[in-house]
């Protein structure tokens, strides 16, 4: 009786929480509350989600230590700007060497775009998954690092087709989707948050449904996996296959974003961010990462007035300069991880019987450490 | 304990959240107040990263133009100073956020064009004149009315040693460029387009090859350019490349003339390669031994002083940097107002600016229209101004 009463109240909050965070998404993309500048970190907060997720399903829930999202990020994010510069740019883009005379000739709009990017970084994914996934622990991320640099080099020097070193530019933004209608129309914000709802909700069935638990089987154990009937090699390609969709959907969306892609934007450092973000969030968490994508990035945002000049009292401090931000940055993240040793959440997910656990747990303990000798 | 630790740094967390919210609107209405007697101009510039040590060099120069000009129209000029990490994401955030949070003027920036190609939309859109010191990629300006730069173009630069080559004699050449490196490609490919035009002959460029990233064993590209024998190699290239492709080419026997681009003026370069840099042609921005303009005067001997000693040569970005901030001042002055329309519009009006790098006029794109680049060789163990090229 009890848990029913609690499970509705739950209920009750999750449609609440959904209902807010949907009339804030609709203040800040019509300029209502907030600026460009919140919009933009926010839009890049929620891109980062979806790869973060995305990397998690492979390396927190399989158990996979896969280093090649900034590949698969690279061929979806090319996609998006091949397939959507207008033809008529096409001329003054690649300046230097003219683009395949077929695919000159080609534009598609953009979601459709945005699909086959991520259907390509997932075929890829498996053509690579195949032979890279029977190796295990540090050699499939030495193989995975190595995949996504072979990526990078390839973009690099097939210049018919991606324009080389000197990148694509002038990407189309995300277009607004029109509802004439109700006279309503959907900006950019909309898109980057529905697709990161909609991959985080994927993920998060896809983990809890049997798939998910084979997933997590072979994680704990592949060869006692492989005794219950579970398929360790299938389940591996077909993990990696999906997070490499996930992240080339989130490649294309930082494209069209950001207007520009250049392969030395897909060097292999910026793996290292989403690895930070999961690693941070807890591996196996996916509530943990969403938390942790939006700390990291609006984060180092927030830490920015560490560059700029303090005067305190008439004096100047000189550390206050640039770059003291990251320094500050790095600090944090050894304390976090000091103190939190399997991320934020762990392998746990947020709920709110754990929020109302975890209050509920503070006070007796407040009064014991109180009362007691430390 | 651990729990309330963790306890802790939540509190952190939300407190300095909510100090960075009253710190935007003490900001915010304190300016309402000051707004009267400061300019903000917002420079960003990649202070760390992969071009962190070229923006530092940057931004030097563009404090060195406040600390010489803090004044326009009667008002103090701010700097608002942020780092890009040589990142686009970055970039365009930081830019949203000079914007947006400190209301800036106008803009100056970025070392990388990359950054500055991210960065165009939005300083599109907000209708804030932006200005690019060194960022030479044609398609920062191109389409784009609020983005104006100091330097000149990578097709100018390269039609330039195009022609000095031709000057000097030469009816082949083999070109030498850097893998993924935007400005060594871009640079090349223009020098080859120009060269073939002014020989009037397509197989005038006998070969072109390509080094990766890291090598430092160009025997291979150098034995082949050898078999070929041209007038002269073209091989625009970073700092650490350049002296081994210059020292391996003369150890192989290689007699023909060796060009670099503007990255090539570095003492460094004479250092490594030693008496095989000897007789190396570059084309760079400005030359110190031999000023452009009194304003040129002025800035080499005050800022010569001002680095110390600190770097043997005056960067020519830190010249840039200079001149970018210049002319955003020159430009407000005009204006009379700080709004971006009307700084766009005296930006474009400009007419004969001196700056510390040459004449400055702008093109229709907003390109600096430089007439003038400068050549050096390398005699004696010291670059030696040679010629000042002008092309019509």
């Amino acid at each position: 009786m009890i848990t029913n009463k609690k499970n509705t109240l739950f209920r009750k909050l999750n449609i609440l929480t959904v209902i807010i965070a949907i009339i804030l998404l609709y203040l800040i993309d019509s300029d209502i509350v907030g600026n460009q500048y919140i919009k933009r970190i926010l839009n890049l907060c929620a891109i980062y989600t979806i790869v973060s997720v995305s990397m998690n399903l492979v390396n927190g829930f399989t158990g996979l230590f896969s280093l090649g999202q900034a590949g698969f990020m690279a061929i979806g994010a090319y996609t998006v700007a091949i397939f959507t510069v207008p033809v008529e740019l096409r001329e003054s883009i690649f300046y230097v060497v003219p683009q395949n005379p077929v695919l000159s000739q080609i534009q598609i709009p953009f979601f459709p775009a945005l699909l086959i990017g991520g259907l390509l970084a997932a075929l890829v994914a498996i053509l690579i998954g195949m032979p890279v996934l029977r190796l295990k622990s540090d050699y499939l991320a030495i193989a995975t690092l190595g995949f996504s640099e072979i990526i990078r080099i390839i973009f690099t020097n097939i210049k018919t087709i991606t324009n080389g070193a000197l990148g694509i530019n002038r990407i189309p933004a995300i277009p607004s989707l029109e509802l004439d209608n109700f006279n309503i129309s959907f900006g950019p914000m909309w898109s980057i948050f529905g697709i990161a709802a909609l991959s985080v909700l994927l993920i998060s069935l896809l983990v809890n449904s049997s798939y998910g638990r084979a997933f997590k089987a072979i994680r704990e154990d592949d060869i006692a996996a492989q005794a219950m009937g579970i398929s360790p090699f299938k389940h591996k390609v077909m993990s990696f296959a999906i997070g490499a969709f996930f992240a080339g959907i989130g490649g294309g969306l930082l494209a069209s974003l950001l207007g520009t892609v250049d392969p030395k934007q897909f060097y292999f450092t910026m793996t290292y961010n989403f690895l930070l973000i999961i690693v941070l969030g807890g591996m196996g968490s996916i509530s943990g990462t969403v938390i942790a994508s939006f700390i990291v990035t609006a984060g180092l945002e927030l830490l920015r007035f560490f560059d700029e000049p303090l005067t305190l009292f008439g004096v100047n401090i000189p550390i206050f300069r640039a770059g003291l931000r990251m320094v500050i940055y790095s600090i944090l993240l050894m304390v976090l991880v000091l103190f939190f040793r399997n991320g934020l959440l762990g392998q746990k997910e947020l709920s709110w019987n754990a929020i109302i656990g975890w209050f509920k747990n503070k006070m007796p303990s407040h009064k014991k450490s109180e009362g007691g000798a430390l | 304990m651990k729990r309330k630790i963790s306890l802790f740094l939540c509190f952190m967390m939300v407190f300095t959240m909510f100090t960075a919210c009253s710190n935007e609107q003490g900001t915010s209405t304190s300016e309402a107040g000051s707004d009267e007697d400061v300019i903000k101009i917002g420079v960003f510039e990649p202070l760390t990263g992969e071009n962190g040590g070229g923006g530092l060099q940057e931004l030097d120069g563009i404090e060195y133009a406040n600390k010489m000009y803090p004044e326009v129209l009667g008002k103090k000029i701010q700097l608002v100073v942020v780092d890009n990490k040589s990142d686009k994401g970055e970039g365009t955030t930081s830019v949203s956020r000079l914007i947006e949070k400190d209301k800036v003027a106008a803009i100056i920036g970025s070392y990388g064009s990359g950054v500055s190609i991210a960065a165009g939309d939005i300083i599109k859109n907000a209708k804030i004149p932006a200005m690019g010191a060194s960022c030479t990629n044609p398609m920062v300006t191109q389409g784009n009315e609020y983005y104006f730069r100091a330097c000149f173009i990578d097709p100018f630069q390269g039609k330039v040693m195009a022609n000095y080559a031709l000057e000097k004699g030469a009816k082949t050449a083999a070109v030498i460029m850097q893998n993924g490196d935007d400005y060594s490609i871009g640079l090349g490919n223009f020098f080859i387009k120009s060269f073939k035009e002014l020989t009037g002959d397509e197989n005038s460029i006998i070969d072109v090859s390509e080094f990766q990233v890291n090598d430092t064993d160009f025997n291979s590209i150098l034995t082949n350019i050898k078999a070929k024998n041209p007038d002269v190699i073209f091989a625009p290239s970073s700092l650490t490349t350049a002296p081994l492709i210059i020292s391996q080419a003369r150890d192989l026997g290689i007699k023909s003339l060796i060009m670099g681009g503007d990255t090539w003026e570095n003492p460094s370069v004479i250092d490594v390669a030693g008496s095989d840099a000897e007789g190396i042609f570059i084309s760079t921005f400005f030359d110190e031994s031999n000023p452009a303009t009194e304003e040129a005067r002025s800035f080499i001997e005050g800022y010569r002083e001002e680095l110390g000693g600190k770097e043997p040569n005056i960067p020519a970005v830190a010249a840039l940097g200079y001149d970018a901030y210049l002319l955003i001042r020159d430009a407000i002055e005009r204006a009379g107002s700080t709004n971006g329309d009307a700084i766009k519009d005296a930006l474009n009006s400009t007419k004969d600016f001196e700056g510390v790098t040459g004449i400055i006029n702008f093109t229709e794109e907003g390109d600096a229209d430089k007439n003038i680049a400068v050549i050096k060789t390398v005699e004696n163990g010291k670059f030696k101004y040679i010629d000042t090229v002008e092309i019509k």
